[in-house]
Parts: structure tokens; C-alpha cells; sequence
């Protein structure tokens, strides 16, 4: 039994001891424990140090919202996550936790002389001291800062969980399953709609898991809540409990980040650590409570000193004394409950201060029936104790004035200044507040979303209100997601524990203000000096004084801090609350994994990769591959040992001697068929189709609406009304959206249909001389000698007995045919023409290969040697233009100024006079020795080593390029410049006799 | 408060099963509305009219995917038959009806949480789809028809080369229902 541990009391399995280290030192905590109860029961409240002025800092909160417990976790080798929040963090048999933002010790930290300078460390502080000389910002403020500030540290090793993420659609989802969540699944449920319930902890309750005496309808609370879980599961509600709502989104899309193994002491094999839900809701109810504020007062944030509704939930739900001798400082009758608690468990508590002058009487009979002091009207003005809270200052206030000190000893101090609507996802959805004089709190007001907000969300208090209002509300939303409501249920609560209280800038002080160290944002260091600092210099918008302060800038989103801050602007302003304004929530709601965000998408789901049917060979076979759009592809084939360079040469010369073989599966592939067909196509090509014969082919060009070269491909006719596309790889599911916007929008007269047939053919092209020899036996019902079959022909046959679409063109220059089958035959026809080949040492190709044969011919990649400013004329592809035509897809913009003026960019060739291989994308200037900046010409859209060539080639856009035939350019490359001479681009084969065998 | 179950490597077997089915006879066809009801009795088919729903005549299934495009599913042996029927057709009643038999590889999803296997990647509403009738949509980027045949039985036809990733991702969420989470 450890300490501070309390008998029998709270949810935790008493007899149930879980192990655990903080900072190298072993505890025992409990099943059911975070690791901020655990720590305390043990009599740990110091956790870490803050983020500036590294001051001692302990547990503030028991909740999500905690800005001070961080700590670092871990399970093993990669399982290290810095900055969890100890409050949350359920305990776990084995479970190493470190502090953090400390050196050498938590106890003793050098960072900790920044505390004592913190006069210099105001609002501003960098901005002002570190401004000059201007280059030390970079090199030598910024790294030191840096390394000074901060919290955990960053992982360094790879995360090696699996994270998951899910849809969901559901009709009703209710945030938070605290009473008035509870009542409204129910509500909900019962009217036959689908309702998602979730909660961030470990089981549904929330406020009521750390006020058991409540009676509901005269059971008590923690069996009304077991009865509500059997109800709410015959309802057929989805509950979802570790699962925060991290973000509301547009049209009641809300993104869930759900907690699968954290709490767990093994991993279950292949179990995700986390799941992300994208949920759709037609309805959703927020019920997300309140979340109680500190007090503002010198020495607020020394270890020991904690919320007071937190003290009563590690007492109640965890079983766990804060300490042993308590004073409470509260605003607000909430607090009184608390106090009654822990008295009632052996904690002593020493004095209550309120700061009103006259509490409520029958919470001052019960304290006095308690014997516990009582300071009405009274103020907090400092505390000591170095590691822990020893004691507390105790002023009275008298008309504003602050009367003589006393000190009243304690080993806690339990604060409430009030609690906030937590309205963080409303805020998301952008709905607008409203300014509650009466609670000194925004409310929900206008809503943008279909979204119902019940209890303490907006601003009731007690239970009995927060039941009957999540009651309303999951009736109110089922009625607006179309079902059918029955009778309001009334929750009657016995043992309710209403209150009211009052709001406060920082608390009044009889010693100087401006030396208060008066914390409102515990987590980024930022206190009410601060604020008023930020007013004085100059800030009006409490947008401005949170950036100027870093006020609720930390990873808590000022979930504390946000009124505080306000109410202290506020009155340096001189302004009304809702006239100074107040700062937008951003999801996530809590700090969030990036291995949630990014779910399956890591390692080999990282992102799709489409796959060819022969890419199983081509991996068998030692290709290495590239990515091209979402494809993967065989780039080369390496025998062992041979270089990328090597390889490349040798698939190349052997395609040119004898024959290659290339899967040229990705090529987009779109049927056009309709009694339209050819004229749809003259529209959108620049080619001139009507007079194709069937049974012939072409090559198509395809532009934008400017003019520029889009995509381009071999196109056959196979029908009069049928037409067989081919376009790039990349472009393929592009170009088809294109043709359906024009054939939708533009021409709905033509009848015409597109069918992406990219999926369904199989694709292998052959390539050399010997392509025939290793075709022409296993085709059948086709002659396809030169005469019967010429160059840019296309028919249906049998290939090797599988049914095919032949076309016979080249990419090359060589005699090629490119062999369309079903798919699933890919592999049978790849390994077919590999056998008929292996008399004349066939030799698989890659893609790079396929890039230098093309370039010796000067055919073009789109995208490579176009860059969407290149038209047709600038290519040199003017021959692809129907010019007879009326009209086609950039027909007009080819005739303005810019693009007929003369100097534009042409594609030349270009060879190097010293055999040097040019990088692509270098650029190209005329003279070498003009002062720099040069001018710059144009640049190197492909270059490669070339075998059949003998020296290396490189294709370039030149101003004027055409013009310069012949001419030296200059390539400018780092430690030598080149010089190259420009020629025709079609450098090997020129007259195309290859293609004509 | 949550339970949670492990270590049974079985469950995910016996949860949901997923199967490659054999390749049937796959048509895209196109024609203008007004004029389908004409064509689909000289295919000799029934070609529905509300998109998403699906009509069996026979052997022969087809579901409408839009206004003027039918998925027409039929036993490798009638292939032949229709595309004959296709063209006869087409010169009084012009259309496409393309052979796309290889495009799509259908996958068989069935047992208790076959459903949930398909919202590891399908954004829609699949819990309210109808048994009978199908939909195009995207799982996880890529582009795919979903049917339901039954409470707890989908088909969902793939492009081919986008297989390989549906299936690993499908493979991650097996892995998830063998460890009970």
C-alpha cells in the first residue's frame, strides 16, 4: 500500500499492483491508474520542468488538458514518444517514464538560473535582445534558444508500430460520455438511429467517476453508470472509449484518433497502435463538460499545487490523497466538494479561502461542521517551498484594499478559478460565441454544423441539468436525422452538487505586481506581467497579445490559460471581455501521433504503386525499377555486377543488332467508338483523321486549349466508328478526363463513347531487325510481312494461340510491333516471345533504354522535352497539324503574337565536340566569357551515351535553335564549360530506312 | 471498460475471408439513355435504370453506372454471342460495348467483418448499401465497383495493377482482426 493511497476507494483494482519506472526509480502503481495517480500515491508530484525558466513543476490537472505533467515514454526499441501527458497516460506493467526539460537532475537543473533572471525573460524578450547584429540570428541566437527551450526530445529511430484508420458513418455522434453525452446516446438511440458514442478515457462517466454520492433516479452513480453501459450496448450504440475527437471538420466530418494499445502491458501481435476514424455524422452532439481554470497568483505553479476538482477526481476515481495538509483557494463553490471529500479521507484540510465575501452558507456550515478555517474575502498572494509547496500567503481584500499577510502551512494547494465551456470543436466548425456576463464565459451561439451542444459545454451546472440537457439534445438530434422521438426521460439527482462561483483577472496582491511570477499559461511560461507587458507595448487584439506572449500557444491550445489571459487583457485594455475578443481552437484537439495522420500510408502502402502483369518477371529477373506516375517500371536489367551505364549500352546495342523486348503495358489506352469517332477525334487531335484508312495507324498530338503540347501517342483506327489511343504513361487518366470534359460540356451532340482500356491489354513491344523473324511464327491469321503489314498498321489476330491487337510502329527506329493481349495473358505472351527469341539472343529492355533508343531518333517525351510551354511549331512537329482542318483542341492559340514570334525555344540536338555526356537540365549560353549574369538561352531537356552512336547525345531547347544549325553553344557546367554543336534532333537513321524492312 | 481479446490467430480466417474470383465476360456499355431499353433486347438484357441498382437476367448481370453506362457481367461462353449481338445491333442502334473482360480482378469479401475490412479504404456508406445492388467508388485512391450480394458478402472489382496495393492494405486489416483489435 503506498502512501497516499486510500483503501478500498476509487475505480482502480486495489488488488491488482501494476510496476512501473520514473526517472530509473521503480513504483508500484495500480490497474486502472494514469501515471500522474500513480506518482501520486506515492507522494510524486514533481515532474518535469517548464518550458522557460525551467522552474519545478508537478501535475496541475487530471485530464487531457494537463500543460505540466509531460513526460517521456517507452516500450523498447522505437516505442519512445517524448511529451506525453502523465494525466493520461494509463499505467502499464513495465512502463518506463523519464521527465524531461531537465539537466543534470529533475531535482537540480542547471536551466533553472533562467528562473532567477526571469525579469529579462518578458514578453518580447527575443525579439528585442536578440535583433543585432542581424547575421547572429541564424547561426547563434536561434540554436541556442532552441536548445534552451523546449521540451522532450524528438525520436530518433523509426517508429516500428502500425498505425490503422477506418470510415464511419453513423447518424448520431456524441462527443464525450460524461452524464449529459450518456443521456444523449441513450435519447438518441432509442429513436432507432445509429449513434456512435466517444470518450478520450477509459470508460464512461466523466464527472460523475469522481462524485459517487450522487444518486440518479436513487441508484448511485457508479451503478447507474453500469446499468447505462448494459443499456447503452441493447441500444445497439458503437462506444468507443480511448478515442478523442480531434477535429470537426466541414459537413459533420469528425476525425477520431482512437487509442488501441497504450494502455495495454503486451502488444498483441500485428495490433495497430492507433486508429484514425473519418466519421461521418448526420448529427453530432458535443458534450464535451467544462474544464476548471486556475487561479492567477505569485507562486501558482510550484509542485503541490494543483486544480481542486483534480485533487477530488485522483481522490474519488484513483483513490489517491493529494497530500496530507491541503489548503484550497477557489472562486467557486465547486471546490467546497472537493475539500468535504478529501477531509472526509484523512487529508487535512487546513483553511479554505474564498475569494468572496460571503460564501454559500451551507457550505460554510459544512466546513465549519468539518473544523476546517475558513478566509471568506480573502486573496492568495504567494506561496514557498522550493520542489513542493510548504506554505501559503493568505491576504484579506477590504474595498479593494489588501490587508497584512498570513501563512498557513500545507504540502498542497488546491486552486479553482472557475471552470470553461470546453467548446474547442465547435470552435472548429467555426460557430460563433457568445459572452455570458452572468458566467464571465463564452457560450455556443450561432451554429454552422448540424450540431447540438448539451451540460457544462454550455454552461450548465449540476448533474441533474446535465442529464436532462443530453437528454434534449440526443432527441433533438435524432429528430433532425429523420427518426421518430418518444417523451423527454427526466433524471432526477439526489446528492447534486450545484454551484456557482465568480471569474478573476490575477488575483489582488499587497507586494509588487510586477514581480509576481503569476502563471497563466503553465506550459509556455507566461504570466499576467506578461500580458499586461504585451497591452503596454502596443497590443490591442487578443490575437496579437497571444502571439506577442506565446499565450496559449503551447500543445494544451490554452486550455487553462485562454480566459485567464482574456479577463487580464480585458482589464489592461480597460475593455469588456467580448470587445478584446478571443483566439480560435485548431484541431487537433490534443496533441496527435503523425503515425496516426498517416495510418497505412508508411513503408510498402506508403502510396499505390500500380504494377504491370509482367513486373513479377522483370523482379525475377533482376530489373531494377523506377517510378513512372504511379507505375513502377523496369528501368534496366543488370547482369551481376554489371553499372546502370553498362547495362543500358548493351540492351540498347542489342535491340539495334538483333531485337529487344519491352513491356509497354502502361501506355494509356483509350477506345473512342461512336458514328462520331473521327470527328471527334480531328477536334481533339491536331492530326487530320477523317481519311485513316481502318487497319492503319498514326501519330497523334494532343494540346491544350494554349496551344502547348499536352500528350501525344500512336493512334489506330480500327473501324470506321472505332479508334484505339494510345497516350503516355503519366498522362493516361488525364487525357481521358479531358476528352469527357470537351465530349460533356463541349459537344454533347457527338455521339461518341470513351472506355479506358489501359487495364485490359497486356502490352509487349519488340524491337530490331530481327523482330519479324521472332514474331511472324507465332502469329496467326495475319500476314505480317513488310508488304501486307507495312510500318503504322494495326489488326486483330492470334498470338502464340492468345487472342491479340497488333500494331506494327516503332519508338525506336527500328522494325517494331507492339503486341496488345488480354492482360492475364501478359506473362504467357512475354515468356512466349522470350523463348521464339532465344535463337537470336533476345534482350529485355528498360525503360531507360527504351529513352536513349527513342532520343537517337529525336522522338519526343512529352514532359521531358516539353514542359507545357512548348507548342508543336517549337518541337518541330508542325508535320502533326491537320492545317486543312476548321478547328482542333489549341487550334486558335497557335496563332498569336507570342506564340509566332520569332526567338522562341526550339528542340534541337546537340553534340559535344570533347564526347562529354551533358547534364539534363543545363543551361546553354552563346558566349562563355559575357560578364554574369549570363544569358541564358536555353537548357538540356535529354541526354544519354549513345552506343550506336559512339559519343554521348542530348536534345536541348534553344531560343531561335532551328536557325543555328551547326552553330558552337556553350554549356556551362560546375568546374568546365562545354562546347556543343546544334544539329537535327533525328540523329541516328535519318531517313528512316530501318523502319522500312 | 473496453474488452479486449488476443492471441487468436484463427479469427481473422474465420471474420472475413477474402477471395480472388475466376474472371467472367466484362463489358463496358454505352449508349444514349433514351435508347437503351431498345438495345437491351436485341443484346437480349436487362439493363436497369436507377444508377447503382443491378439487374440479373439469366446468367447475364448488369448494373447501371450512370445515366448512359452499364457494367454487364456474363460466363466466359457468352462472350462471343453478345459481341456478335453488339454488332448487329450497332447500325440501328449505335453504341460501345467494350470487351474490358481483363481490366478488373474481382475480389470476394465475406464473413462478419468483411464491412469493416472495406472501411479501412471506402469512404462511403456502405453499411446502408442495399443487398443487390452496387457502386462505383474508390478504395484507398483506387477506382473500383462495389457490390453487395448479401448482409455480409461484397465483391469489389479492382484494376488490375491497382491489386497489388488493395490487397496489402486488406492483408493490414486482417492482421488487425487476428489481434482483436
Amino acid at each position: 500500500m503506498t502512501r497516499f493511497r486510500v483503501e478500498g476507494k476509487g475505480r482502480v483494482e486495489h488488488a491488482e499492483p501494476v510496476n512501473f519506472t520514473f526517472d530509473g526509480r521503480t513504483y508500484t502503481g495500480l490497474r486502472g491508474d494514469t501515471v500522474a495517480s500513480a506518482l501520486l500515491a506515492n507522494g510524486v508530484h514533481l515532474i518535469g520542468r517548464s518550458f522557460k525558466y525551467h522552474r519545478p513543476r508537478g501535475t496541475v490537472t487530471a485530464g487531457s488538458e494537463e500543460p505540466n505533467a509531460l513526460i517521456s515514454t517507452s516500450r523498447g526499441k522505437g516505442r519512445y514518444e517524448p511529451n506525453t501527458r502523465a494525466t493520461v497516460q494509463e499505467l502499464r506493467e513495465g512502463l518506463v517514464a523519464e521527465s524531461q526539460n531537465r539537466w543534470p537532475s529533475l531535482n537540480f537543473d542547471i536551466g533553472a538560473v533562467n528562473d532567477k533572471a526571469y525579469m529579462l525573460f518578458s514578453a518580447g524578450f527575443y525579439y528585442k535582445t536578440f535583433m543585432w547584429p542581424k547575421s547572429f540570428w541564424n547561426k547563434v541566437y536561434e540554436p541556442i534558444i532552441r536548445a534552451a527551450a523546449g521540451l522532450g526530445v524528438s525520436p530518433g529511430e523509426e517508429d516500428p508500430d502500425r498505425y490503422s484508420s477506418r470510415y464511419l458513418h453513423t447518424d448520431i455522434l456524441v462527443i464525450g460520455a460524461g452524464p449529459a453525452g450518456i443521456a444523449a446516446a441513450k435519447s438518441a438511440a432509442q429513436s432507432g438511429a445509429r449513434v456512435t458514442l466517444v470518450d478520450e478515457n477509459r470508460e464512461i462517466g466523466g464527472a460523475l467517476l469522481s462524485d459517487p454520492r450522487v444518486k440518479i433516479d436513487d441508484i448511485g452513480a457508479w451503478d447507474w453508470l453500469s446499468a447505462q453501459l448494459v443499456e447503452l450496448e441493447e441500444l445497439g450504440v458503437r462506444l468507443m472509449m480511448h478515442t478523442t475527437a480531434i477535429g470537426y471538420y466541414h459537413q459533420n466530418m469528425v476525425g477520431l484518433c482512437e487509442k488501441l494499445t497504450d494502455h495495454l502491458d503486451e502488444l498483441p501481435e500485428g495490433a495497430p497502435r492507433e486508429r484514425l476514424w473519418r466519421v461521418r455524422a448526420g448529427q453530432v452532439v458535443l458534450a464535451q463538460g467544462a474544464l476548471e481554470k486556475p487561479l492567477v497568483f505569485d507562486g501558482n505553479d510550484r509542485p503541490g499545487v494543483m486544480l481542486a476538482g483534480s485533487a477530488q477526481t485522483y481522490l474519488n476515481r484513483y483513490g489517491v490523497r493529494v497530500g496530507d495538509e491541503a489548503v484550497v483557494v477557489t472562486s467557486h463553490d465547486s471546490a467546497w466538494y472537493g475539500a468535504f471529500d478529501l477531509a472526509d479521507a484523512g487529508t487535512e484540510i487546513t483553511a479554505i479561502v474564498d475569494t468572496r465575501d460571503t460564501p454559500r452558507a451551507d457550505l460554510a456550515r459544512e466546513a465549519e461542521r468539518r473544523g476546517i478555517r475558513l478566509f471568506a474575502g480573502h486573496t492568495v498572494t504567494g506561496t514557498a517551498g522550493r520542489l513542493r509547496v510548504k506554505s501559503v500567503r493568505v491576504n484579506p481584500v477590504r474595498d479593494g484594499r489588501v490587508g497584512a499577510a498570513v501563512t498557513v502551512r500545507c504540502d498542497c494547494l488546491l486552486m479553482c478559478g472557475g471552470w470553461t465551456p470546453s467548446l474547442h470543436l465547435f470552435s472548429h466548425t467555426k460557430g460563433s460565441l457568445k459572452w455570458d456576463e452572468s458566467q464571465n464565459a463564452y457560450l455556443p451561439d450561432h451554429r454552422s454544423e448540424a450540431c447540438h451542444i448539451a451540460g457544462a459545454g454550455r454552461g450548465l451546472w449540476s448533474f441533474e441539468a446535465a442529464l436532462n440537457d443530453g437528454d434534449v439534445a440526443g432527441r433533438a438530434a435524432a429528430e433532425a436525422a429523420g427518426f421518430e422521438i418518444s417523451d423527454h426521460a427526466r433524471f432526477a439527482v439526489a446528492q447534486d452538487r450545484p454551484g456557482t462561483g465568480v471569474t478573476h483577472k490575477e488575483l489582488p496582491t499587497d507586494r509588487d505586481a510586477g514581480k509576481a511570477r503569476a502563471f497563466i499559461d503553465f506550459q509556455n511560461d507566461v504570466t499576467a506581467k506578461d500580458i499586461r507587458l504585451a497591452v503596454r507595448e502596443g497590443m490591442r487584439s487578443i490575437e496579437h497579445v497571444k502571439r506577442y506572449t506565446t499565450n496559449g500557444m503551447a500543445t494544451d491550445q490554452g486550455k487553462m490559460s485562454n480566459i485567464n489571459g482574456l479577463m487580464i487583457a480585458a482589464d489592461a485594455l480597460g475593455e469588456a471581455p467580448p470587445r478584446v475578443g478571443l483566439t480560435t481552437f485548431r484541431p487537433p484537439y490534443t496533441p496527435t501521433t503523425f503515425g496516426a495522420f498517416a495510418g497505412y500510408h508508411r513503408g510498402a502502402t506508403f502510396e499505390l504503386t500500380r504494377r504491370t502483369t509482367i513486373d513479377s518477371w522483370a523482379e525475377e529477373h533482376g530489373a531494377v525499377f523506377e517510378p513512372v506516375a504511379q507505375w513502377r517500371r523496369a528501368w534496366y536489367f543488370p547482369k551481376v555486377g554489371e553499372s546502370m551505364d553498362a547495362a543500358v549500352l548493351r540492351e540498347c546495342t542489342a535491340t539495334r543488332n538483333s531485337v529487344g523486348i519491352f513491356d509497354a503495358s502502361t501506355l494509356g489506352k483509350i477506345e473512342v467508338a461512336g458514328p462520331d469517332a473521327a470527328e471527334f477525334m480531328n477536334r481533339m487531335y491536331t492530326n487530320p483523321w477523317t481519311k485513316l484508312a481502318p487497319g492503319r495507324t498514326r501519330y497523334g498530338l494532343l494540346l491544350g486549349e494554349d496551344g502547348f503540347i499536352r500528350d501525344d501517342g500512336v493512334i489506330g483506327r480500327i473501324t470506321d466508328d472505332l479508334f484505339h489511343v494510345t497516350t503516355t504513361t503519366g498522362g493516361a487518366a488525364r487525357v481521358l478526363n479531358m476528352m469527357e470534359d470537351y465530349l460533356q460540356t463541349e459537344w454533347p451532340d457527338l455521339t461518341v463513347w470513351l472506355t479506358s482500356m489501359t487495364e485490359h491489354w497486356a502490352v509487349v513491344a519488340l524491337n530490331g531487325p530481327n523482330a519479324r523473324k521472332v514474331l511472324e511464327p507465332l502469329v496467326e491469321g495475319l500476314d505480317i510481312s513488310h508488304d501486307a503489314f507495312p510500318h503504322m498498321s494495326v489488326a486483330d489476330c492470334k498470338v502464340s494461340g492468345l487472342p491479340a491487337r497488333l500494331f506494327r510502329l516503332s519508338f525506336t527506329g527500328e522494325l517494331g510491333f507492339e503486341i496488345n493481349v488480354p492482360a492475364r495473358h501478359g506473362p504467357t505472351l512475354w515468356k512466349a516471345l522470350m523463348e521464339a527469341g532465344a535463337a537470336h539472343d533476345i534482350c529485355p529492355y528498360g525503360t531507360e533504354a527504351m529513352h536513349v533508343l527513342r532520343a537517337e531518333k529525336g522522338y519526343i517525351i512529352v514532359g521531358q522535352d516539353t514542359d507545357g510551354t512548348v507548342t508543336p511549331e517549337d518541337a518541330g512537329l508542325n508535320w502533326a497539324i491537320g492545317k486543312k482542318k476548321p478547328d482542333f483542341v489549341g487550334k486558335r492559340s497557335l496563332a498569336r503574337p507570342d506564340l509566332v514570334m520569332p526567338g522562341r525555344k526550339q528542340l534541337v540536338g546537340l553534340i559535344t565536340e570533347n564526347g562529354a555526356k551533358l547534364e539534363e537540365g543545363a543551361q546553354i549560353v552563346l558566349d562563355p566569357n559575357q560578364p554574369k549574369p549570363m544569358k541564358m538561352v536555353g537548357h538540356v531537356t535529354s541526354s544519354y551515351r549513345s552506343a550506336a552512336l559512339g559519343h554521348p547525345i542530348a536534345m536541348a531547347l534553344i531560343e531561335g535553335g532551328r536557325d543555328l544549325m551547326g552553330d558552337i553553344v556553350h554549356v556551362p557546367l560546375p568546374g568546365v564549360t562545354h562546347r556543343a554543336r546544334i544539329t537535327d534532333t533525328n540523329f541516328y537513321d535519318p531517313e528512316g530506312a530501318r523502319l522500312q524492312v | 471498460m473496453t474488452t479486449q481479446k488476443h492471441n487468436d490467430t484463427d479469427r481473422s480466417a474465420v471474420m472475413i475471408r477474402i477471395e480472388e474470383l475466376v474472371p467472367q465476360a466484362r463489358f463496358s456499355l454505352r449508349v444514349r439513355s433514351e435508347r437503351a431499353r431498345v438495345l437491351s433486347e436485341s443484346l437480349g438484357l436487362a439493363l436497369p435504370v436507377r444508377i447503382g441498382s443491378v439487374e440479373r437476367k439469366g446468367e447475364v448481370e448488369a448494373l447501371c453506372l450512370g445515366p448512359d453506362e452499364w457494367c454487364v457481367l456474363a460466363p466466359d461462353k457468352r462472350r462471343d454471342a453478345l459481341i456478335e449481338a453488339s454488332r448487329a445491333a450497332y447500325a440501328k442502334i449505335p453504341h460501345a460495348f467494350c470487351d474490358v473482360s481483363d481490366r478488373e480482378v474481382v475480389l470476394r469479401l465475406s464473413g462478419p467483418e468483411a464491412l469493416t475490412a472495406l472501411t479501412t479504404g471506402i469512404a462511403r456508406d456502405i453499411e446502408s448499401m442495399e443487398v443487390g445492388s452496387a457502386a462505383r467508388t474508390a478504395f484507398d485512391t483506387a477506382t473500383v465497383i462495389l457490390w453487395r450480394d448479401d448482409e455480409n458478402s461484397f465483391r469489389m472489382d479492382v484494376w488490375r495493377s491497382f491489386l497489388p496495393h488493395v490487397r496489402a492494405l486488406l492483408d493490414l486489416a486482417q492482421a488487425e482482426f487476428a489481434a482483436g483489435l
